[in-house]
């Protein structure tokens, strides 16, 4: 594509995601700004707040199908989640779930729980993930996009675990602990966080589509994002029966195959795949064709 | 608490729980019938290996013991934190066994979650914090992060943040921090038998979490929020 017409979506905001992905007009914000629905616990520790305290949600149509969204923004406090933040998306997601929406959508953005009111968050946390797989259980499909500054880490790393397919950028950064956290608690032999190869080839996009952690790998594009999620919505993921069964034994393989290995450039020559120190280097779609296809691993 | 302490408190119509390094397996009698037992112990972060192994206790009581109550002794440091579980992809074996979790109690198997140690951030939402019941022995610990990594990184003094700890619950570790939230439903001080034996009978699979953190004063906006949300008109052009 002509690098030129690309619009960035790691550096757009969460209201200009939602612009560019939802069907035009569709959008209906609920609890929006106007409403004033702010964190009631910032003031104690002088953080500013924000009238939508991070995170835009609302009924939209997206590639002709009606779905709950949320769209977390990455550039107020990391994309946090606290109390209300999570409400936001648990009330979202339970909406989806009674008005039998064709998805809920969430474009993730967030390096977790908010410090400054952490037993909310970590509690709220837990409340969306009760409610994505009830919205699962439901037949609803819950569809994550990572692709923001913030990546999603600690317990929105945990909540895209729970998707049913994931879009990655090779911009998008997914994990559980972030570098930072373990260079600090860890020690700087343990993870050099400062090391931006490592941090990229550790948690990237690229690995994360390499190893299967995301279902789709795409350019930092808007309309790129657009299109995969369309594609996803056309023909929606039918978990299997045996899907708990079937995801644990592929985790177990995968802790048997690779748990041996210091760096992804190793995880993916153990792949199979060539030249595996260019992965890196390569564009979008070379990496796509790089993966292997299911069962054809060495 | 220590495993044995808590066995014997709360299983005193016998078990048959042992524990295999940090894992925590077994079966135990109680006043609501036979449950299942699962769980860890010394505090462990929850990595890979111990993730796995709590995946393949689910599994083999989903698929040997339908709908028998499952009792969780949660007891962590969080989740493991290094490079080879990132590498790996720690948030899929996290979620893994959440739907485990969630797959059991759709199969009819209550959950009650007793933390008798420790129950820490990412190793809490994993295991615990997902049962349909959390209960915690009053000496258990629960933290999302301590004070002093808090007052690193608000860069806020710790005198300060000691003092807000003590006026409001939504930040600081604590067992009564979490049940004034709603996240703990039930704080047990004596007779853990009888307490567990009811709670495995009101253990009803609905999440009303929220609920209890208005009721308690320590979440008051989110369970109104929520409703709001759920039921806010459909526009007409959809």
């Amino acid at each position: 594509m002509n690098p030129v017409l690309r619009r960035s979506y790691s550096e757009a905001t969460a209201r200009q995601r939602v612009a560019a992905l939802m069907d035009p007009g569709s959008f209906r914000e609920l609890v929006p700004p106007a409403d004033k629905c702010t964190s009631p616990h910032l003031d104690a520790f002088r953080v500013p707040v924000s009238l939508d305290d991070g995170v835009v949600i609302g009924d939209a149509r997206a590639a002709g199908r009606p779905i709950g969204l949320f769209a977390q923004e990455g550039r107020f406090l990391g994309g946090a989640i606290g109390e209300i933040h999570s409400a936001k998306i648990v009330g979202l997601i339970r909406r989806a779930i009674r008005v039998k929406a064709a998805a809920v959508v969430g474009l993730l953005d967030s390096g977790g729980v908010r410090l400054q009111e952490a037993n909310a968050g970590e509690i709220g946390v837990s409340e969306i993930l009760r409610a994505v797989f009830d919205a699962r259980a439901a037949g609803i499909p819950v569809i994550g996009l990572v692709g923001g500054a913030s990546g999603v880490f600690g317990g929105a790393g945990i909540l895209s675990g729970c998707c049913d397919v994931l879009i990655v950028s090779d911009h998008g950064r997914v994990g559980v602990s972030g570098p930072e956290v373990i260079e600090t608690t860890q020690g700087v032999e343990a993870f050099d966080s400062r090391d931006r190869a490592l941090v990229w080839r550790t948690t990237g996009g690229k690995h994360r589509y390499l190893l299967g952690v995301a279902g789709m790998l795409v350019d930092d594009d808007l309309d790129a994002f657009r299109r995969a999620l369309a594609e996803t919505l056309e023909q929606p993921p039918r978990p299997p029966v045996d899907g708990v069964e079937r995801g644990w034994q592929e985790l177990e393989r995968r802790w048997n195959d690779w748990g041996a290995c210091r760096d992804a450039v190793e995880i993916w020559r153990a792949m199979g795949i060539r030249e595996p120190e260019r992965i890196p280097d390569l564009d979008v779609a070379a990496v796509r064709a790089a993966r292997p296809r299911r069962g054809e691993r060495p | 608490m220590t495993l044995l302490d808590l066995l014997r408190d709360l299983f005193p119509l016998g078990h048959s729980v042992t524990a295999a390094g940090p894992l925590v397996t077994g079966s135990a009698r109680t006043a609501a019938g036979e449950a299942a037992v699962v769980g860890t112990t010394g505090s462990p972060a929850l990595g890979i290996p111990l993730l796995l192994d709590l995946g393949r206790c689910y599994r083999r009581i989903l698929a040997e013991t339908p709908a028998r109550p499952i009792v969780l002794l949660v007891d962590n440091s969080g989740q493991r934190m290094g490079l080879t579980e990132e590498l790996l992809g720690l948030s899929q074996y996290i979620a893994n066994l959440l739907a485990w979790q969630d797959l059991a109690r759709r199969r009819g198997h209550r959950q009650v979650a007793v933390i008798y140690g420790r129950a820490v951030a990412g190793g809490f939402i994993a295991f615990g914090l997902q049962a349909d019941r959390i209960a915690a022995v009053p000496d258990a610990h629960v933290a999302v992060m301590e004070l002093p990594v808090v007052a690193r990184v608000t860069k806020l003094p710790m005198e300060d943040l000691q003092a807000l700890a003590r006026t409001v619950p939504v930040f600081a570790p604590g067992i009564e921090n979490f049940y004034a939230m709603g996240g703990v439903h039930e704080i047990w001080r004596t007779d853990l038998a009888g307490h567990l034996a009811r709670a495995l009978r009101e253990a009803d699979g609905q999440d009303t979490r929220a609920a209890l953190g208005a009721a308690r004063g320590g979440r008051k906006l989110a369970a109104g929020l929520v409703d709001e949300i759920v039921q806010a008109p459909l526009c007409s052009n959809r």
